[in-house]
């Protein structure tokens, strides 16, 4: 199903996390990514939510409920083409280091601590895609624990 | 500081509540709202009335809501109930509220701010239980914000589509005061809401197509929903159908906006609508939708929804256009500032449809006659008596006029097709939620909204066992409605389901009634029963002639069912237009349905 991403800025109340999961929840939908932080303006929290669904009519209706909630200012989808989806992933890894710099160039990561000669804890950015196939390069049984952040994403 | 200057949670709470215009409050105490209480009594400034149920708190503020909004001085409702227990049994008042855009507010006590979450003595997360069933949800934390919520509370609960608010309250912040500093003017308040807006006016473009389709439409069909109540706009929804000739057809909400009998109207549409009103739908080529949202009951199975109709949708709530029905014009406005500008567009004409109206006279008379036998028959195979005779034998008798509240079943639908209703705004049901036992406390509602009218609470013996402790209430208050039961023995719109599509096995419908005789007088309300048809009338005269509230309790026929009807999640082209195994069968063979 196609991944679709919301991103929707609200007043910085109580309870409006709930209410925007509650909704997601009473449409029937898993939640892929949901991220929340602050944005530019104090007081105005921007949340970006990443579901899956085929039905362009369904996307529209989730929209036009979360604008309706009394915080909710404004809600939209981004699309892939006119928007940057990126998420950030912290791995902890166990590879020879010698190996992981050969990734280097391809992907763009940075090495938060290295305890041991071949124990890494690194952080990655990119696009959802470009984290998977990093993490299928270098091999899923060489992962330790991995925390991925979820979508945040940005107009062109 | 002297006494007199501390300003506490509770002083604001009742000082916010007395400037937005409320009278009545109504509501059950208990330990976390018992200083507000406290203060009320104290105060002396509103008319504070007990339920004898926190459900029936909810359900008599929708009663002043709903029955006022069509005054000049409109008010909203407001009940009030303890944490825990007191909270929940709102929940059904609250659910229903939001379910057909009622603004009521709810007033809940907490525990006290040190114990929240931890599961103290009647403590209950009223919020994360309230949050899906209402408009908006307000935790009181500090004193200081108890009047901008409050006020808050009233601009969103009547904002646009209207909703119950909800304000929990913890028994600490009653009581905190407030600092020397604090101020707030009722006055110059505009509350902090960005994104909360709606659009009243509606725009030229849509409003231009919509007015080509009109004029283009040889089959168009009106519809008049909620939205033209709530609105007021039911005079300008009659001089509109007059001046482009469309016939309407009411959703069930929409019903008392203009006289039900007007030569246009083709009554109400839908699962138990009028043959003439879902025929024509089923033909139409245009239908003109105000202030509705094209609930299942309304439309059946949406595949074969109206497949050949253009659809222009006028509707306050965004979200509700394309929700269900995908529409060729949506009008996303007021109903009422949009039939101002629609009537004033010389763009608008007449047009005499003639065999338009050949087709829908035709439409009229399939069940005519059928109809009209059974009312005048009056009774049953069984010699009891027949719910839609008494309704219509009701309608007569007060030419209409009066305000009716069904409770929710069969006499529900029956009350909804058979009373010709001509006063606008008369007719009060639980529509989206259907709960049950929402007529007896909702009409005391009603009644104090409209007390200068007659008010008939029409149950069936299921729904009036459901919030029969209300009783209670209107004896101690006095309060002049005259209660209907109409006992068949059974939750007969279930019965009718199971008569139809579950072989006639009647599980969990057929039930015991005590002698309602007995209740009335214990509650010492004077109280008639009704077997004969001949003591129909004179015991509904009896009833309007005494002055307080009186019980009759009419025995109806169990096997009586309500025709038309479109089963569930069934096309209209199933619609059953006579009973099984008589002359007229079903369109095509109805499929078996759930609730």
């Amino acid at each position: 199903m196609k991944r679709r991403a919301i991103l929707a800025f609200m007043l910085d109340r109580p309870g409006v996390l709930n209410k925007v999961s509650v909704l997601i929840r009473k449409k029937m939908y898993n939640v892929d990514t949901l991220t929340v932080c602050s944005s530019r303006v104090e007081g105005i929290s921007r949340m970006t939510i990443t579901l899956r669904e085929d039905d362009q009519a369904k996307v529209d209706q989730i929209i036009r409920q979360l604008e309706k909630f009394t915080e909710v200012i404004s809600a939209k989808e981004l699309d892939t083409d006119h928007s940057y989806w990126r998420e950030v992933a912290i791995v902890k890894l166990e590879v020879d280091a010698a190996h992981l710099e050969s990734f280097r160039g391809r992907y763009n990561f940075e090495v938060l601590d290295q305890k041991e000669e071949d124990i890494l804890i690194i952080q990655l950015a990119g696009a959802t895609r470009q984290i998977d196939s990093f993490l299928e390069e270098v091999g899923r049984q060489y992962i330790i624990e991995i925390a991925r952040t979820g979508v945040a994403a940005m107009e062109k | 500081m002297t006494e007199k200057q501390i300003i506490t949670g509770k002083n604001l709470m009742l000082r916010a509540l007395k400037e937005k215009g409320v009278r009545y409050i109504f509501g059950y105490t208990g330990g976390a709202i018992m200083p507000i209480f406290d203060e009320m009594d104290k105060l002396g400034d509103f008319h504070f009335i007990m339920s004898r149920h926190e459900q029936g708190a909810a359900f008599m503020a929708q009663g002043v809501s709903r029955g006022s909004l069509s005054t000049d001085k409109p008010q909203i409702g407001v009940c009030m109930a303890t944490s825990g227990p007191g909270a929940m049994n709102l929940t059904t008042g609250i659910a229903d509220a939001h379910m057909d855009s009622i603004p009521i507010i709810a007033i809940t006590g907490q525990v006290t701010t040190g114990v929240i979450a931890t599961d103290a003595f009647q403590e209950s997360d009223v919020i994360g239980v309230m949050m899906p069933i209402c408009k908006q949800t307000y935790m009181l934390l500090a004193a200081e914000d108890v009047e901008v919520t409050v006020h808050e509370a009233f601009y969103v609960a009547t904002t646009g589509r209207g909703g119950p608010i909800v304000i929990d309250i913890p028994k600490d912040v009653q009581n905190q005061s407030v600092s020397e500093t604090y101020r707030f003017d009722a006055k110059t308040f505009r509350p902090s809401l960005p994104g909360f807006f709606y659009h009243p006016t509606p725009e030229r473009e849509p409003l231009r197509r919509a007015i080509e389709l009109i004029n283009r439409s040889v089959r168009p069909v009106l519809f008049c929903g909620h939205g033209v109540i709530t609105s007021n706009a039911g005079k300008l929804l009659q001089q509109f159908a007059e001046k482009v000739n469309i016939p309407i057809a009411f959703t069930l909400h929409g019903l008392s906006a203009l006289p039900v009998d007007h030569p246009l109207s083709l009554g109400m549409m839908g699962m138990h609508g009028t043959v003439e009103a879902n025929r024509a739908i089923m033909a139409a080529d245009l239908l003109i939708s105000f202030g509705m949202r094209f609930d299942d009951r309304v439309t059946g199975r949406l595949s074969e929804y109206a497949r050949n109709a253009d659809v222009i949708h006028v509707e306050i709530d965004p979200s509700e256009i394309d929700k269900n029905v995908a529409c060729s014009v949506a009008i996303n406005a007021d109903v009422y500032r949009t039939l101002h500008v629609m009537l004033g567009d010389p763009m608008l004409t007449y047009k005499p449809r003639k065999r338009w109206f050949e087709k829908i006279d035709s439409f009229r008379q399939v069940m005519a006659d059928d109809l009209r036998r059974e009312i005048e028959c009056g009774v049953g195979d069984d010699g009891r008596l027949l719910m839609k005779s008494i309704v219509h034998q009701l309608s007569v008798l007060t030419e209409g006029k009066d305000l009716i509240v069904p409770d929710v079943g069969m006499h529900q639908m029956m009350a909804a097709r058979f009373y010709n209703y001509q006063t606008e705004n008369s007719w009060f049901a639980s529509g989206g939620a259907g709960t049950m036992g929402a007529s007896l406390p909702m009409a005391i509602g009603i009644k104090l909204a409209r007390p200068d009218e007659r008010v008939w609470s029409i149950s069936g013996d299921g729904g009036f066992q459901m919030n029969i402790q209300e009783l209670g209430t209107i004896m101690e208050q006095q309060i002049d409605i005259k209660i209907v039961i109409l006992n068949n023995g059974h939750l007969g719109m279930v019965r009718q389901w199971q008569t139809l599509f579950f072989d006639g096995r009647y599980a969990g419908t057929p039930m015991q009634s005590p002698k309602f005789g007995l209740i009335a007088e214990a509650y010492d309300i004077p109280y008639r029963k009704i077997e004969k048809l001949d003591e129909v009338t004179p015991a509904l005269q009896q009833a309007i002639d005494h002055h307080g509230p009186i019980l009759l309790e009419f025995v109806c026929d169990a096997s009586e069912i309500i025709l038309p009807m479109i089963p569930s999640d069934g096309g209209f082209g199933e619609m059953i237009v006579s009973r099984p195994g008589q002359e007229k069968t079903a369109t095509r063979k109805s499929k078996g349905g759930k609730s």
